[in-house]
């Protein structure tokens, strides 16, 4: 949460969200309230819990503050599964914003606090920010509505959260379209050609015949990155075009937030006038049917205008179950194509380029080995890289076969599995060819003393237990038998070669 | 009331105060020191949005979860550590709602909530969010991101985006010197005969040794002795 002063010199507390503050009211604000005198010593302090919400708050003032904000204090009963009832959800955006004195009733009726979000965070994104976009207020959003700043022209070099477009209503869109995804960036293989392809041809002549440009396939395959390097291509091909990437889910909830503002029209008429429309991840539509109802219209209206959609989803648009029919047989009608995961020869040449990227040197045997252990998706495999570098770095090593297997050890073999004394009892018994209850026994001849032993050296080593409760396992011994016992294997692994091989074999077979 | 920079109220258990890099105890080039080496680094590179620390109890996950969130703050960066045990009972979209404001945010324990379709919805959707806006996710979890039972494709694919990094157990010996290292910041004498003692009698999980260590600090306090093995004995009731 941030903290903010508030006019009246009280102390203003900003939630995230509408469970923050009912979670901060229900269980810290006594306490805070407490604390906040006892620093002030004896002078009275008034707190309050809002949650941060600069366009709702500007949208409330539009319509003459028709819901009051914050939630009054007093009532906020967090339950168990609570759910924003608030008309006004809270807004997202933690740009620098200009001040915006709004008169907000507080939590304790006496005095008021101002709404303005605080303005720590700086940073690169407000530099993309266009003098108009997302700095208008209410009055001036209108004229805004057609103001598109593409990260492309503002600053391609930074792979950032790209611009806001300032819809009226107060409702924000922003693009998001990642400049790291291009198609210069993009590793071609036979797995990914028909996609390719198909993206290209969208991007030379948009709004023809491949619309809309349907893309699927499995995660982490590179759907959004050809869908963004569409949206590229566009931006620079037409600085002015109007391109705006977004996932389902936003274009649910934008839509939700629309309703509950009033501002469905607003919505419409902004998702109307993009030139382009990136849509990832459709599958999630499925049985939101209001959000169906609206997307089928803005398809339809841009596909009218000619204007370029494309979806991307991880199955075949007949196969989304929850999605209404005309919408299946709509996403039909332009071109889709699939992209699969990625063959050997295409793994490893996305490694490679990765690597030059990160400016590391990976041996071609090197990137080989990692391919041929990860063969799911493209993110599995940046991940592995990533680790890779990582250990090459804190080493001071250059990446070899024998790095790569010892970076990704962890993340390939199954190790570190929970080992339970029970389960080390029960494999020493087995390898030993003896019973579990020898081990538990009071049996003190060689052949069951000697793998109890064992057992309980290991149950020390790979388990948290304490000396006692591994004594206790073990028919009820004392934790100096186990002390005991962990010093003779300890000798016995230095100086005899069969102890020594079957503690290993033992490790591995219960750590792997 | 001086500031009006934003502060960090943490949202379900404070921040523990000890909870930082310095107080995180690794042998030098252990795999422990490998990943939080990698964790600072990744707290500095704006460009890397997701990592992934995972481990058995007591390997000091939330530890390092919690210094992430300090040392972001140190960073004048805003913060949130989320345990995911303490809130896997509430609406999880409610709950994230707008988190990715946050510059940092640190889901610990992601196996209370795999396998739960609406958290694993929430997760993914606060993920891409967050990677849009640019900001930093760290995870922990019990198992890899591959073994973790997370049942959306979507949001698996993305664990396994970023960074991974296991912090193994301290074995014995580490956790000796763990406790002494502790006991010295404190500036309590903890000999090693004592140390010793504790190890073979007590439960040996990192964080009940450390709980043990405070009983004896105050306990040693309170009755102006040294810590002995007769002490410790008569403390601990052993």
């Amino acid at each position: 949460m941030q903290v903010q002063n508030d006019e009246a010199g009280g102390l203003c507390l900003l939630a995230p969200n509408r469970f923050v503050h009912d979670w901060v009211n229900d269980k810290y604000l006594s306490r805070i309230i407490e604390l906040a005198n006892d620093y002030s010593e004896g002078m009275r302090i008034s707190v309050s819990v809002v949650v941060a919400n600069r366009q709702a708050s500007r949208f409330q003032r539009r319509s003459q503050r028709s819901t009051p904000e914050p939630i009054p204090t007093a009532n906020a009963t967090p339950t168990m599964n609570p759910v924003p009832v608030s008309p006004s959800i809270p807004a997202y955006q933690q740009e620098p914003e200009p001040v915006e004195q709004l008169e907000l009733a507080s939590s304790d009726n006496h005095n008021h606090v101002s709404g303005q979000l605080s303005a720590h965070n700086s940073t690169s994104s407000s530099q993309l920010v266009s003098p108009n976009a997302g700095l208008s207020g209410a009055s001036s959003a209108a004229q805004d509505s057609n103001q598109v700043i593409r990260p492309a022209e503002a600053a391609p070099e930074i792979i950032k959260p790209s611009s806001d477009i300032e819809v009226e209503g107060g409702l924000k869109h922003r693009t998001y379209l990642n400049a790291g995804f291009t198609f210069k960036s993009f590793v071609e293989g036979k797995s990914n050609q028909l996609g390719l392809a198909a993206a290209r041809q969208v991007a030379e002549n948009p709004g023809g015949s491949y619309n809309p440009l349907f893309i699927y396939g499995g995660v982490g395959l590179g759907k959004t990155h050809l869908m963004h390097a569409v949206g590229h291509h566009l931006v620079e091909q037409n600085p002015h075009a109007k391109v705006v990437y977004l996932h389902s889910e936003r274009f649910v909830a934008d839509m939700v937030k629309a309703l509950q503002l009033n501002a469905i029209n607003d919505f419409k008429r902004f998702y109307r006038s993009v030139d382009a429309l990136l849509i990832d991840d459709i599958q999630f539509f499925a049985g939101k049917e209001r959000s169906q109802e609206e997307f089928f219209h803005t398809f339809n209206a841009l596909l009218e205008g000619g204007q370029q959609i494309i979806l991307t989803c991880d199955r075949y648009p007949k196969e989304i179950q929850g999605l209404e029919e005309r919408l299946k047989s709509r996403f039909g009608w332009g071109l889709t194509v699939s992209v699969e995961p990625p063959e050997l020869e295409t793994r490893v040449a996305i490694l490679m380029k990765k690597a030059a990227q990160s400016n590391m040197l990976l041996p071609n045997d090197a990137a080989f080995f990692i391919a041929q252990r990860i063969r799911s998706n493209v993110r599995e495999l940046e991940g592995a890289l990533k680790r890779v570098i990582a250990n090459a770095q804190f080493t001071g090593r250059d990446i070899d076969v024998p790095l790569v297997r010892e970076a990704l050890k962890d993340l390939l073999a199954l190790q570190d599995k929970q080992v339970g004394i029970d389960n080390i009892q029960r494999v020493v018994a087995e390898y030993y060819k003896i019973k579990v209850a020898d081990l538990l026994s009071k049996r003190r001849s060689r052949s069951v003393a000697r793998p109890r032993q064992v057992a309980m050296a290991l149950a020390k080593e790979l388990t948290n237990h304490s000396l006692p409760e591994i004594g206790d396992s073990f028919g009820g011994r004392d934790h100096t038998t186990v002390l005991h016992a962990c010093r003779k294997i300890k000798e016995l692994r230095e100086e005899d070669a069969d102890i020594r091989e079957d503690v290993k074999n033992l490790l591995r077979s219960l750590t792997t | 009331m001086e500031q009006s920079n934003p502060q960090q109220l943490s949202l379900g258990v404070a921040l523990a105060d000890g909870a930082t890099f310095e107080n995180f105890y690794t042998i030098e080039g252990s795999g422990a020191a490998q990943a939080v080496f990698a964790l600072q680094t990744f707290l500095q590179n704006p460009s890397e949005h997701g990592f992934f620390l995972w481990g058995s109890s007591g390997s000091g996950l939330s530890h390092l979860l919690q210094a992430s969130c300090h040392q972001a703050n140190q960073m004048r960066q805003s913060a949130q550590y989320l345990p995911l045990a303490d809130l896997v009972g509430f609406a999880p979209e409610a709950l994230l709602e707008g988190m990715e404001r946050f510059d940092l945010l640190c889901f610990d324990g992601l196996q209370h909530v795999a396998g739960k379709a609406d958290w694993e919805q929430a997760l993914f959707n606060c993920f891409n969010r967050s990677k849009d806006r640019g900001r930093k996710i760290i995870f922990s979890a019990n198992a890899n991101p591959s073994e973790l039972p997370v049942k959306l494709p979507d949001l698996s694919s993305r664990l396994a985006w970023g960074l991974s990094f296991q912090v193994p157990l301290l074995a014995d010996r580490e956790k000796l010197e763990a406790l002494t290292m502790r006991s010295k910041a404190r500036g309590l004498d903890l000999p090693e005969e004592v140390a010793q003692f504790i190890l073979n009698r007590a439960p040996r999980h990192i964080g009940e040794l450390f709980e043990i260590l405070d009983r004896l600090d105050r306990a040693s306090l309170s009755e102006q002795r040294k810590l002995t093995i007769p002490f410790a004995k008569q403390v601990l009731g052993m």
